[in-house]
C-alpha cells in the first residue's frame, strides 16, 4: 500500500539513489538517508524558511515538500555552500557581521540570500525585505541580516573581479 | 504525517482515470503546499494521492492571445509572477503575488491548486473572478468551462465532482478596464488576509459604466458583491456613491470570525475597502 518507492537524484552535485516513502518530506529524506541536517523543520508550515532547499534551481520549503517529488531532480542544500576550507562569501558575511545568535534560522537565510543575489546581484533595502518576508529569526537579528545581505553582495562583486 | 500511496500518472486524462467519484480518500496534488499543511494537522488523511506533477507540460505555462490569456492550471504561482505576458495583459495579477506568501510557496504552488482549493483566505479565486475569468475543466465525460465565478460552493468547497481536474484558466482581454486588489492584512504583508478586495471597472473618469467586485477572507467564500456593483453601475462616483457601495457590499456576505477578526470587525473592513478598491481601479493603473 504504501511501499518505499526508490528515487534517484543529483544532491549537492553527486548522483545518489534513496528508497522513499510517499508520505515522506523533503527534510526528512535529507536528514535521515543522508545526514543533512542544514534544512530543519521548525514552522512546518513554509513560513519561516528553516527548512529552505533548492530544487530544480528555485527555492522550496523543505517541509512541505513531498521527498518522492525530487525524484530526477538537482537538489541543493546549504551543505554545499563552502569548501573544506573556505566559506562562501554570503556565509563569510553573516559571521562578520554577526547575523544570528543561537543560529538556527541561519541555513535558511543563507540559501535564500544566494537566492536572492544570484538573481539581482545588488537589491534594494526593499527587494532584501520582499525576499526574505517568509525567514523568520526569533533572535529578531534582522538589522544585521540586512547587513550581511549588502556585505554578501560586495564580496561577491569583488570575488567576481578578482 | 500518516502513510499514503502516491501514483504519479503522466496525462491529465490518466489522472482523472485514477479519481473516483466515490472515494474521497483517493485525491489529486499539484504543488501540495496548502494540502501539505492539512495532512500534518491531520485534517486531510487521503489514502491516495494523485500526483499531477508529471502530466504533460502544455498544462504549464501562460500564452496569450487576441481574447486573453490562456494560463495552464500547472502553472506555478512564481512563473504566473514572472510572466510579461500577465504583467502587461492583467497586471493586477502581477501585483497580488507580490504578497501571495513567501517566494519558497510560490515557487512550487500552482494556479489550479489555488482555485480548486477552495480556501476563501487565498488571493487568486477574487482576483480571477473579478476579471471575469472561467476555467476549462476535463472529467471522465470530457471538458466543461466553468466561471471561477461559479466554483465555490462555499467554505473549503467546489463544485467540481471527485473526477474532476481544471486543466486551465483563461483570462478575457480586459480592453480599457481598470483593476485593483486589497489584500487586507492583520500581522505582515504577506499574511494570510482579514480581508481581500477586487474591483475591474469599465468606465470612462469617474463614470462606471460596469464593476466587478468581489470579496474574499472576510467571507465563508470568494463572493461576488453583486449589491454593490449595483449601485455603482451607470453612475459617476463620489464620496456619497463609494459610502453606499460599501454599505451595500454587506449585504452580499456571509462573514466569518477567525483569528483575524469578527465579524463586525470584517463588515467594517468591508465597507472601507470596497471604498478604497474602487478608488483605487478608478485612480490607478489600467487592469
Amino acid at each position: 500500500m504504501t511501499a518505499a518507492r526508490t528515487i534517484t537524484f543529483k544532491l549537492n552535485g553527486a548522483p545518489v539513489t534513496a528508497d522513499v516513502k510517499p508520505h515522506h518530506n523533503l527534510v526528512e529524506l535529507l536528514q535521515t538517508h543522508f545526514g543533512l541536517t542544514g534544512a530543519r523543520e521548525s514552522c512546518g508550515q513554509g513560513l519561516c524558511g528553516c527548512c529552505t532547499v533548492v530544487v530544480n534551481g528555485k527555492a522550496v520549503s523543505g517541509c512541505l515538500y513531498l521527498a518522492l517529488f525530487v525524484d530526477g531532480a538537482e537538489v541543493t542544500t546549504v551543505e554545499s555552500l563552502d569548501t573544506r576550507d573556505k566559506l562562501s562569501p554570503v556565509q563569510e558575511a553573516f559571521v562578520e557581521a554577526s547575523a544570528f545568535q543561537c543560529g538556527y534560522c541561519t541555513p535558511g537565510f543563507i540559501m535564500m540570500v544566494t537566492q536572492l543575489l544570484d538573481e539581482n546581484p545588488d537589491p534594494s533595502d526593499d527587494q532584501i525585505r520582499h525576499y526574505l518576508t517568509g525567514n523568520l529569526c526569533r533572535c529578531a537579528t534582522y538589522p544585521e541580516v540586512m547587513d550581511a545581505v549588502k556585505l554578501a553582495a560586495k564580496k561577491r562583486k569583488a570575488g567576481a573581479t578578482a | 504525517m500518516i502513510p499514503f500511496d502516491l501514483a504519479e500518472p503522466t496525462s491529465l486524462a490518466a489522472a482523472v482515470k485514477l479519481l473516483d467519484p466515490d472515494d474521497a480518500t483517493i485525491r489529486p496534488i499539484a504543488g501540495g503546499t496548502a494540502l501539505m499543511l492539512m495532512m500534518k494537522a491531520g485534517v486531510f488523511r487521503p489514502e491516495k494521492l494523485i500526483s499531477l506533477r508529471k502530466i504533460e507540460s502544455k498544462y504549464s505555462g501562460v500564452s496569450v492571445g487576441a481574447d486573453g490569456l490562456r494560463i495552464g492550471a500547472m502553472t506555478t504561482l512564481s512563473a504566473l509572477e514572472r510572466s510579461a505576458d500577465v504583467r502587461k495583459n492583467a497586471p493586477v495579477i502581477t501585483r497580488t503575488l507580490l504578497t501571495l506568501s513567501n517566494i519558497r510557496v510560490r515557487n512550487v504552488a500552482t494556479v489550479g491548486g489555488a482555485l480548486a482549493h477552495g480556501d476563501p483566505h487565498m488571493d487568486l479565486p477574487p482576483v480571477l473572478m473579478a476579471l471575469g475569468a472561467t476555467l476549462t475543466v476535463i472529467g471522465p465525460k470530457g471538458e466543461r468551462k466553468l466561471a471561477v465565478e461559479d466554483l465555490f460552493a462555499g467554505y473549503y468547497e467546489t463544485v467540481l465532482e471527485k473526477n474532476e481536474l481544471i486543466a486551465e484558466v483563461h483570462v478575457p482581454a480586459q480592453g480599457t478596464k481598470k483593476a485593483s486588489y486589497f489584500k487586507v492584512t492583520t500581522g505582515s504583508a504577506d499574511d494570510w488576509p482579514a480581508l481581500g478586495v477586487a474591483a475591474v471597472i469599465e468606465g470612462d473618469g469617474k463614470a462606471i459604466k460596469s464593476a466587478r467586485i468581489v470579496a474574499s477572507a472576510a467571507t465563508d467564500k470568494a463572493t461576488r458583491l453583486k449589491s454593490a456593483e449595483a449601485v455603482l453601475n451607470g453612475k459617476t462616483v463620489d464620496d456619497k456613491l463609494l459610502r453606499e457601495a460599501g454599505e451595500a457590499a454587506l449585504q452580499d456576505c456571509e462573514f466569518i470570525a477567525d483569528v483575524r477578526g469578527s465579524v463586525p470587525y470584517k463588515r467594517e473592513l468591508m465597507k472601507v475597502y470596497v471604498r478604497r478598491a474602487i478608488r483605487e481601479a478608478l485612480g490607478g493603473g489600467t487592469h
